[in-house]
C-alpha cells in the first residue's frame, strides 16, 4: 500500500544503516559551512585585535585587545552604543511583532473569507510584493518630511509595519491551517468572528506567525537604507546605521575602525542566536507550498 | 463587542500615527526672540570638526542667556545633505556648519537665512578674500570660519631617507616622486584620487582655470578649458609612469601606508595637519612639515583656496538674534579665534585668530618647524580666489565617473574633464540658470 | 458524508459569507490602512513629484530661488538616457548573470546534498551555511570588504606568501564576481532551506522504487527530485533577481575602497546620490519608479514562465 507520508527521520536513520557513507558529497557540504563561517571567523578574531594590530597581524591571529575594545565601544559617545542596540531591539521586536499581528489578521480575512473586493485587496497586496522595498524607501521619506514624522523614531518603525509578503505568507498558512468546517461549527456554537480568530484560528496558524515574525525581525534589524534616510539625530539610529557611521568616521579616526569591528562582531551575536534557537519553528515549506496554490 | 478589537487596533495605530508627530515647526513663524526678555535662549548647533564641543563649552560658560546644543552631526558629503532634509522636515538645527563647497545649494535650496542685518558688525573682522566667499551678489548667508588656503604636508623624514628633494613647483613634484619609487618601491609620493574635486578645482584655479565664473549676469564653466586639460595631462603622465597612486585619501589602507611611510605627501590646505594628525600613529610625530603648495611657473606665490568651513543661521531658525551671536562669538572674537586655532587645528579665518596664530604652539606632527604659523600667514596673505557655484555636489559626482572611468578604461583624463564640464554646464542650464558659452 | 458541492452548501455558503458581512474588512483594515498609508500614498506622491523639478524662477541672477515647477515627461527622459543609470543598468547585467545562477545553483546543490543519505555532518552544515542570513547587508559588506582588501586580505596573504601577488578582488572585473560574492554568501543559506523543505516533502515511495530500480543518487536528483521542487527554483530566483535590481549595500560599502567602484555604480545608488546629494528629488523619484517598474515587469516575466512550464507539464 502506497503511502504519501513525508519522510521521517526513522526512514533516514535506516537508509544511514544500509547506504554507504558519501565522502565525496560530506565534503563539498562541509566546504560549504566553512565558507559561511569564514567571514564571521574573521570578525570575532578582528574584534580581538587591538587598533595597532589590525592591520599589522594575520588575519587569523587572536590579538590581544578584546577588553579594550570592549570597553572603547561602550565608552563612545557615552554609551551610544547601547542606545543603537535598544533601537534596533525596539524598531524589530515591536515593530515585527505589530506587522505579525496585522499580517495575520489580513491574512486571515483573505483566506477564510469570500466578500466582493476580496479579489481586488488580495491581488492589491501581491501587487505590493513586486515592489522592491527598498525604492519604497524615498518615496517614503518624501511623504514622513511632509507630514513631519522625518527624523524620528516613528518614521522608521511604522513603514516597516505594513508588510506585503507577510500578509500574503500568512494567507497561505490560514488557508492550509485553519479548516473551514471548524470554524463552521465554532459558529454554530455562537462564537464571534472575533472570538473565531483568537480562539480557533490564532492557536492553528501559530507556528505559521512565528516565521512571519521572525522573518520580519530579521529584515527590520538587518535594514540600512530605510532608518539611514529617515534619521538624522544619531541616538536613534539603529545598529545598521550606527555601525556604517563608525565606519565612515574610522577613515579619519583610525581607532574608530576597530569599534566598528567590535560593534559589528557583537551585532550579529544575538541575531544568530535567535535565529538557531528558534530554527525548530521555521515552517519555510509552506513558503514554497504558496507557491503552487 | 465582538468586532469591537479589530477596530480597536487600527484606531490605535491610526492614534498613534496621528497623535505622536515631532516637534516641527510649520515654517510660517515669525522668527522672534526669546532673548529680549532676559530668558535662556536655547540654540541648537550642528557641527563635526574634532574639538567643537569644547569651543561651546567654553561659550556657554561665558555666555548665560544663550545655551548651545552641539550634536555631532558628522562631515563630509552628507552633510550638507542631512541639513537640508532637517529644514525641510522641520527638525533642523539653529546654527550649522557648512562648508564654502556646498554654500550656494543651501542658499538656492532655501535653507539658510539672509544675514546681511546683521553682516556689517563683523564683516571688518575678516580680509575681503575671505568674506567674498559667504556673499552673493550683496546678500551675505554665511560666517566664515576657517579658510583652506593651499599648502603642501610632507613626511620630510622620510623624504630624506629616500633622497628625495622638497618640491618647489610641480615638475620638482614629478622628479622627487620618481626618486621615491626608486627608493622604495612600497613607497608613493601621494595620492590623487578621482573622488577630490576640491583638489582638481584648486590646482586648476591655480594654473588660471576658474572652474565656476560669474560675471554680468551669467555663469561660466571652464572645467575642461586648455588650463585644466593641461593639468589633467600632467597627473595622468604622473600616473602612467607609475610615479603616483589614485587610491582614496584617509582609507584604512591609506592610513596604514602613511604610517609605514609609504605615503609621503598630500597636497591640500593649511587645514591638513588637524587631519594627519588624527591618522598618524606616535612613530610619525615630528616627522612632517607644512611647506608651499607646488607652483605651475617658479616663482609664483599666490595659492587658491581648498575647503574650508563656515557658519550658517537656518532659515528655520526662531532665534537668528541670539544665533548670530554665538557665530560671531565663535568665529570674529579673539576668544573664538583661539578656540578655533587651538581646538579644531584649523586655520581661522578672521583676521584677530591668524595674528593670534603666530604665537601658537606647533602641532606635535609637525613638532620642531618653528616657523609653521609665520609661514600660514604668509601663505594666507597671497591667495587666488576660488568661487563655488550652484551644482557643485554634482560637479563633484560627475567628475569621479569620468575620471574613474578614464582611470579604470586607461583613457584620456583631459577628455574627462572636458566631459564633466559639459555636464555640469548642461545641468545649470537645464535649471534655469544663464550659461555663458 | 459526501463532499459534493450541493446547491443547498452553496447557498449556506454564500449566506455565510454576507452573514459575516464587515467581520473580513475589519480583519483586513488595519493592513489595508498601512498599506494605503505607507506604500499607495508615498507611490502617488513619487509619481506626482517625478512629473516636476526644481527650476530657478527668473533668471539672471547669481543664486537665485529653486520652485517646484511642471515638467512633463522630462525626468523619464533623462534617466533613460542617463549615462549614470544606463551604466549601472549594464553593472547589474553583468552581476546578475553571475549571481543570480551562482545563488540558485549553490543552494540547490547544498539542499540536495542535505537530502542525500550517507552525508555527514548534516545538522553542523545546514546550521552554519544559514548563519551568514543573519547579518545585516551592510555588516557582510564591511566583512568581505576587509577580506578583498590586499593589507588585511587572509587570500592575498597566502597568494602573495607564494610569490603570485594580491588577488585582484577590488579590481575590474573581479569586481563583479567580488560583490557577487558576498550577496550569494548572505542569501545562499535561507534559499537551500526553501528548497530544502520543498525537497522533504517529496514522497519517500517515489524514492524508494527508483532506487529499487538501481537508481543512482545523482540520477535520482536530476530525473526526480530538481523537476519537483522547480516551484522552490522559481520562488528563489525571484528573490534573487529582485535582489539584483535593487542591489546597494554591497557597492555603496565598496566605494570607499576601490576607484573601481564609483558612486553611481547600481542604479539605486544613482538614485540616493540624486534624491540626497545633489538634491534632485524629483529626478530620484522618476528613477525610482522605473527602476520600481522594471521589478515588477521583470517579476512578472519570472512568474508567467513558471507558470507556462506548469501548464506544459500538466
Amino acid at each position: 500500500m502506497t503511502s504519501t507520508v513525508t519522510r521521517s527521520t526513522d526512514m533516514v536513520v535506516a537508509h544511514k544503516r544500509r547506504e554507504a557513507r558519501r565522502p565525496a558529497a560530506t565534503l563539498i557540504l562541509i566546504a560549504g559551512a566553512i565558507y559561511s563561517l569564514v567571514p564571521v571567523a574573521w570578525v570575532m578574531i578582528a574584534a580581538s585585535k587591538s587598533p595597532g594590530e589590525l592591520f599589522s597581524t594575520f588575519s587569523f591571529m587572536p590579538g590581544t585587545g578584546l577588553s579594550g575594545n570592549l570597553s572603547d565601544l561602550f565608552a563612545y559617545n557615552s554609551g551610544q552604543y547601547w542606545k543603537w542596540i535598544g533601537n534596533s531591539a525596539l524598531y524589530s521586536g515591536l515593530g515585527a511583532a505589530l506587522s505579525t499581528l496585522v499580517s495575520a489578521m489580513a491574512g486571515y480575512s483573505l483566506a477564510k473569507y469570500s466578500f466582493p473586493a476580496r479579489g481586488v485587496i488580495f491581488y492589491g497586496f501581491l501587487v505590493g510584493i513586486l515592489i522592491p522595498g527598498i525604492t519604497l524607501a524615498v518615496p517614503q521619506y518624501l511623504l514622513m518630511s511632509k507630514i513631519g514624522l522625518a527624523g524620528g523614531p516613528l518614521s522608521v518603525l511604522l513603514p516597516v509595519i505594513i508588510s506585503p509578503f507577510g500578509v500574503y505568507l500568512s494567507y497561505v498558512f490560514a488557508r492550509a491551517a485553519v479548516p473551514a468546517e471548524t470554524m463552521e461549527a465554532a459558529r454554530i456554537d455562537g462564537a464571534s468572528e472575533w472570538r473565531i480568530f483568537r480562539s480557533v484560528a490564532l492557536p492553528l496558524m501559530l507556528p505559521g506567525m512565528v516565521t512571519v515574525f521572525l522573518l520580519t525581525f530579521v529584515g527590520i534589524w538587518n535594514n540600512f537604507l530605510l532608518p539611514y534616510i529617515m534619521l538624522s539625530d544619531q541616538s536613534y539610529y539603529p545598529l545598521t546605521v550606527g555601525l556604517y557611521t563608525l565606519l565612515s568616521k574610522g577613515s579619519g579616526s583610525p581607532q574608530l575602525y576597530s569599534l566598528a569591528i567590535t560593534g559589528a562582531a557583537l551585532a550579529i551575536i544575538p541575531l544568530i542566536a535567535l535565529v538557531m534557537i528558534l530554527q525548530r519553528y521555521w515552517r519555510l515549506d509552506l513558503v514554497s507550498g504558496g507557491l503552487k496554490g | 463587542m465582538r468586532v469591537l478589537a479589530p477596530v480597536a487596533i487600527g484606531l490605535a495605530t491610526a492614534l498613534v500615527a496621528a497623535g505622536c508627530s515631532s516637534s516641527g515647526t510649520d515654517g510660517t513663524t515669525t522668527p522672534s526672540d526669546g532673548d529680549a526678555s532676559g530668558e535662556v535662549v536655547n540654540l541648537e548647533f550642528w557641527s563635526w570638526p574634532v574639538g567643537t564641543d569644547k569651543i561651546v563649552e567654553d561659550f556657554n560658560a561665558t555666555h548665560p542667556n544663550i545655551q548651545v546644543n552641539l550634536t555631532d552631526a558628522g562631515g563630509g558629503d552628507d552633510s550638507a545633505a542631512k541639513l537640508l532634509t532637517a529644514v525641510r522636515s522641520g527638525e533642523a538645527p539653529d546654527v550649522s556648519t557648512v562648508e564654502y563647497t556646498t554654500l550656494p545649494s543651501l542658499v538656492i535650496a532655501g535653507a539658510v537665512a539672509d544675514i546681511s542685518p546683521y553682516a556689517g558688525d563683523i564683516q571688518d573682522a575678516f580680509t575681503e578674500g575671505t568674506w567674498a566667499q559667504t556673499t552673493f551678489d550683496g546678500v551675505t548667508y554665511a560666517v566664515p570660519q576657517d579658510v583652506g588656503p593651499a599648502a603642501m604636508i610632507y613626511n620630510s623624514a622620510a623624504l630624506q631617507e629616500y633622497g628625495a628633494e622638497v618640491p618647489v613647483t610641480w615638475q620638482d613634484y614629478r622628479e622627487a616622486a620618481q626618486t621615491v619609487r626608486e627608493a622604495n618601491s612600497d613607497a608613493y609620493i601621494g595620492a590623487f584620487p578621482p573622488s577630490e574635486l576640491g583638489f582638481w578645482a584648486s590646482v586648476s584655479a591655480q594654473a588660471g582655470s576658474q572652474w565656476w565664473a560669474y560675471e554680468d549676469g551669467a555663469w561660466s564653466i571652464n572645467i575642461g578649458d586648455d588650463a585644466s586639460q593641461e593639468v589633467a595631462d600632467f597627473f595622468q603622465g604622473m600616473y602612467e609612469d607609475d610615479l603616483i597612486s589614485v587610491e582614496g585619501l584617509l582609507t584604512a589602507e591609506y592610513n596604514s601606508k602613511l604610517n609605514s611611510n609609504e605615503m609621503l605627501s598630500w597636497p591640500s590646505a593649511l587645514w591638513a595637519t588637524g587631519v594627519i594628525q588624527g591618522v598618524a600613529e606616535d612613530s610619525q610625530f615630528g616627522n612632517w612639515r607644512m611647506t608651499n603648495f607646488p607652483q605651475w611657473n617658479a616663482g609664483d606665490k599666490a595659492v587658491p583656496y581648498q575647503g574650508g568651513s563656515s557658519l550658517v543661521v537656518t532659515s528655520t531658525s526662531e532665534h537668528p538674534e541670539a544665533a548670530m551671536e554665538f557665530i560671531s562669538w565663535f568665529n570674529a572674537s579673539e576668544e573664538g579665534a583661539n578656540d578655533v586655532l587651538t581646538m579644531t587645528g584649523s586655520y581661522p579665518a578672521s583676521v584677530v585668530g591668524q595674528e593670534l596664530s603666530t604665537s601658537q604652539e606647533v602641532s606635535p606632527l609637525v613638532e620642531g618647524q618653528d616657523d609653521y604659523y609665520d609661514l600660514a600667514a604668509e601663505i594666507a596673505s597671497d591667495t587666488v580666489p576660488v568661487s563655488w557655484g550652484p551644482n557643485v555636489a554634482y560637479a563633484k559626482t560627475v567628475l569621479d565617473e569620468e575620471l574613474s572611468a578614464a582611470i579604470v578604461n586607461g583613457t584620456s583624463w583631459a577628455d574627462a574633464f572636458v566631459a564633466t564640464g559639459d555636464a555640469v554646464r548642461k545641468d545649470l542650464v537645464e535649471q534655469g540658470y544663464d550659461v555663458a558659452e | 458524508m459526501t463532499t459534493t458541492t450541493s446547491s443547498k452548501v452553496r447557498e449556506s455558503r454564500g449566506k455565510s459569507a454576507t452573514r459575516h458581512g464587515i467581520a473580513p474588512y475589519l480583519f483586513a483594515a488595519p493592513a489595508l490602512f498601512l498599506y494605503v498609508a505607507f506604500i499607495i500614498i508615498p507611490i502617488v506622491y513619487t509619481m506626482w513629484l517625478s512629473l516636476h523639478a526644481y527650476r530657478i524662477e527668473g533668471g539672471g541672477s547669481i543664486l537665485g530661488n529653486r520652485v517646484l515647477t511642471w515638467v512633463g515627461l522630462e525626468n523619464f527622459a533623462s534617466v533613460l538616457t542617463s549615462s549614470s543609470y544606463l551604466t549601472g543598468l549594464k553593472h547589474l547585467a553583468i552581476y546578475g548573470i553571475i549571481a543570480v545562477p551562482s545563488m540558485l545553483g549553490l543552494a540547490l546543490l547544498f539542499a540536495l546534498l542535505l537530502d542525500t543519505p550517507g552525508v555527514r555532518a548534516r545538522p553542523f552544515s545546514r546550521a552554519a551555511i544559514f548563519i551568514p542570513y543573519a547579518v545585516p547587508g551592510i555588516v557582510a559588506a564591511l566583512l568581505w570588504g576587509f577580506m578583498y582588501l590586499p593589507s588585511t586580505s587572509p587570500i592575498s596573504y597566502v597568494t602573495e606568501a607564494l610569490g603570485l601577488g594580491p588577488v585582484p578582488f577590488l579590481d575590474d572585473p573581479g569586481i563583479y564576481g567580488a560583490l557577487a560574492n558576498i550577496a550569494v554568501w548572505g542569501g545562499v543559506g535561507f534559499n537551500m532551506i526553501i528548497i530544502y523543505t520543498s525537497l522533504r516533502s517529496i514522497p519517500n515511495d517515489i524514492l524508494e522504487s527508483a532506487r529499487l530500480d538501481g537508481a543512482t543518487e545523482i540520477q535520482l536528483a536530476l530525473r526526480i527530485k530538481i523537476p519537483l521542487v522547480i516551484p522552490a527554483l522559481v520562488l528563489t530566483g525571484f528573490f534573487a533577481l529582485i535582489g539584483t535590481l535593487q542591489l546597494y549595500n554591497e557597492p555603496a560599502t565598496l566605494t570607499t575602497m576601490t576607484n573601481v567602484v564609483g558612486q553611481t555604480w547600481a542604479p539605486l545608488m544613482t538614485i540616493y546620490r540624486d534624491a540626497f546629494l545633489t538634491d534632485n528629488l524629483p529626478l530620484a523619484a522618476a528613477a525610482s519608479l522605473t527602476l520600481a517598474l522594471a521589478t515588477v515587469a521583470a517579476s512578472a516575466i519570472v512568474l508567467q514562465i513558471a507558470n507556462l512550464r506548469r501548464r506544459r507539464q500538466r
